[in-house]
């Protein structure tokens, strides 16, 4: 089956689209004045969905299924913490007692998710029957609803939004996690004829390559430390050039930043949260503590381990690929999120409109860390390089890493 | 695009001017006092417009110099486009061109890759300069290119360009 980018931008679009209609309708019913921050569509590891939620966090919201020409299921949710702000500003003495608290938050999760729903069908023009919304509340990732069981793939696609209530600290979050075949079969009737298409099953090898990529870096880690890291969660994601930078946001980062040349070219980030760089900057390197801010000890080590990490990374690319792929050197970048990406976007941005996020992770048992790995490659070039991947290539590296590296 | 004209401001936020966000490649227009405010800006560049007379504002956040290099039918993403959309809408609210002036911020180099020639930070300043000239608009007060990011606060209330940036001290234009 195949897709392409128009139709993996027009599914974006309507998935955006659908969540402004729902936020619409909530603005209508209650007044909260919010907007749809970043739609995106992603591939990703079954078990992995909704990684980005952490292990602690408690939500609230509801689920509901739908059913038509796409099947599948759809939640709308925000953090417990906030829900009773929430609630109030829904529903004005909603929280006098709790089941009139989640009465409120179905209510208005029935309005924002048929706005949601509708805005899909009529775009199809077909029906999508929806169920009647269930009131959920979980912690972390347990949030989302998972794959259907009935679909043997290891991995699914999913349509994130985030809705910012404006002047607040408080997000809302829809995710669509639709069944697989259905999705494809209706992208690959959406996609333009003429276009160059993308087997959807090759997006599917390309995370794999992604994971290996990262083990390679995550071995890279353990070399130079001694401390055993493991590689986590890899994720290809789809959206327009000017939402990649947003989804970084205001928080500080440190890491480092190179472009890498060959098929495909673009960019490869290595990102700590200052935390994390601390941390991992002591934990790794032979250093005394000397300060809980950050130090420009701190930053060299940094500066060594993102150089470590993108060279496996690259690596683990290039075997597989049998390419050669060339990185600069790294630079130390140490900003906001969202001003560190925007150039990469914007160099990307100059030839494409949308672009293809890679995103993976790893962390270590012993020390309280994140790193994360984002790769932004040339968009033409990418579909150049799924073109020519070996699926049989990519399977084997699944089975015997070893052999391959 | 949404127009701020104070109907929807509750009496009780006086004290408080609203806050309106601007995301990238976006445009806001307030008539009401509001203060715009945008975010990570690496290369991109932030153009505020204030009218000393109304004390009407206007935030574009620009992400790349020219649209017709890559015309996607998404004005305020452009340097070029972009100041010109918020020229506009500004006199759609009833602005004069000659009471307008700007303050812009952003346009730095980090993180830039290319090789040979001016990178796309210094490209999208110049880019919103020349358009401003064109308009006669007069820059008033910029902090511009070097290496780190900047997030701006445009205050409507009395026209300040609040610029902060991850690692240095504030800046008021």
């Amino acid at each position: 089956m195949k897709i392409d980018v128009q139709s993996l931008d027009t599914f974006n679009k309507l998935a955006h689209e659908g969540a402004e209609e729902a936020t619409r309708s909530m603005t209508q019913m209650t007044g909260i004045e919010a907007t749809v921050e970043v739609t995106k569509i992603s591939l990703v590891d079954r078990e992995d969905l909704g990684e980005e939620f952490g292990r602690e966090t408690e939500f609230v919201g509801v689920q509901f299924g739908f059913e038509g020409a796409l099947t599948g299921k759809t939640v709308l949710i925000f953090e417990r913490e906030r829900s009773s702000e929430i609630v109030e500003a829904l529903v004005p003495g909603g929280n006098a007692d709790e089941s009139m608290a989640q009465s409120s938050v179905e209510e208005i999760g029935n309005i924002m998710m048929s706005g949601f729903i509708d805005g899909w069908a009529e775009y199809l023009g077909t029906t999508i029957d929806h169920s009647p919304p269930t009131y959920i509340e979980r912690t972390g990732k347990d949030i989302l609803p998972g794959s259907p069981d009935t679909n043997e793939r290891d991995q699914v696609f999913v349509f994130s939004s985030e809705i910012q209530w404006e002047g607040e600290n408080v997000s809302f979050y829809i995710y669509m996690v639709p069944e697989y075949e259905p999705l494809t079969k209706l992208m690959s009737e959406h996609r333009d004829e003429e276009a160059d298409a993308i087997p959807v099953e090759k997006l599917a090898a390309f995370n794999q390559m992604t994971r290996e990529g990262t083990q390679r870096a995550a071995e890279n880690v353990e070399m130079m430390s001694g401390i055993e890291t493991e590689a986590e969660v890899s994720q290809i994601s789809f959206a327009p050039i000017e939402d990649v930078p947003k989804q970084f946001g205001e928080e500080t980062y440190v890491g480092t930043a190179v472009e890498f040349t060959g098929i495909p070219s673009g960019f490869l980030l290595v990102l700590f949260d200052e935390q994390s760089a601390i941390t991992v900057a002591e934990g790794l390197m032979p250093m005394e503590m000397e300060s809980s801010e950050l130090t420009d000890k701190h930053k060299a080590a940094i500066e060594e381990l993102g150089n470590i990490m993108t060279s496996g990374f690259v690596d683990g690319w290039a075997n597989v690929l049998q390419r050669s792929v060339e990185h600069t050197p790294p630079r130390l970048v140490h900003d906001m999120g969202q001003a560190i990406l925007d150039p990469l976007a914007a160099q990307l941005g100059q030839h494409q409109r949308h672009a293809f996020m890679i995103d993976s992770k790893m962390k270590t048992e012993d020390l309280e860390f994140e790193s994360k790995i984002h790769a932004l490659p040339n968009e033409q070039e990418l579909r150049e390089t799924l073109d020519d991947l070996d699926l049989d290539r990519a399977d084997q590296t699944e089975a015997n890493v070893d052999q391959l590296f | 695009m949404k127009v701020y004209d104070g109907s929807e401001t509750d009496s009780s936020q006086e004290e408080e001017p609203e806050r309106v966000k601007v995301g990238i490649a976006e445009y806001e227009v307030t008539t009401d006092s509001a203060t715009l405010t945008t975010s990570g800006l690496g290369s991109c560049v932030g153009v505020g417009l204030y009218d000393t007379k109304t004390g009407a504002a206007g935030l574009v956040h620009v992400m790349l110099p020219v649209a017709e290099e890559m015309d996607d039918g998404k004005p305020a993403k452009f340097a070029d486009t972009g100041t010109e959309l918020l020229i506009e809408e500004l006199e759609a609210t009833g602005s004069r061109r000659r009471d307008l002036v700007a303050k812009i911020a952003g346009g730095s180099d980090m993180l830039d890759f290319s090789e040979g020639g001016s990178g796309i930070g210094d490209r999208n300043i110049d880019k919103v300069k020349e358009t401003l000239e064109g308009y006669n608009i007069s820059l008033v007060g910029e902090d511009v290119g070097g290496d780190h990011g900047r997030s701006v606060q445009l205050k409507s209330v009395d026209g300040d360009f609040l610029v902060k940036s991850a690692n240095r001290d504030d800046r008021t234009l």
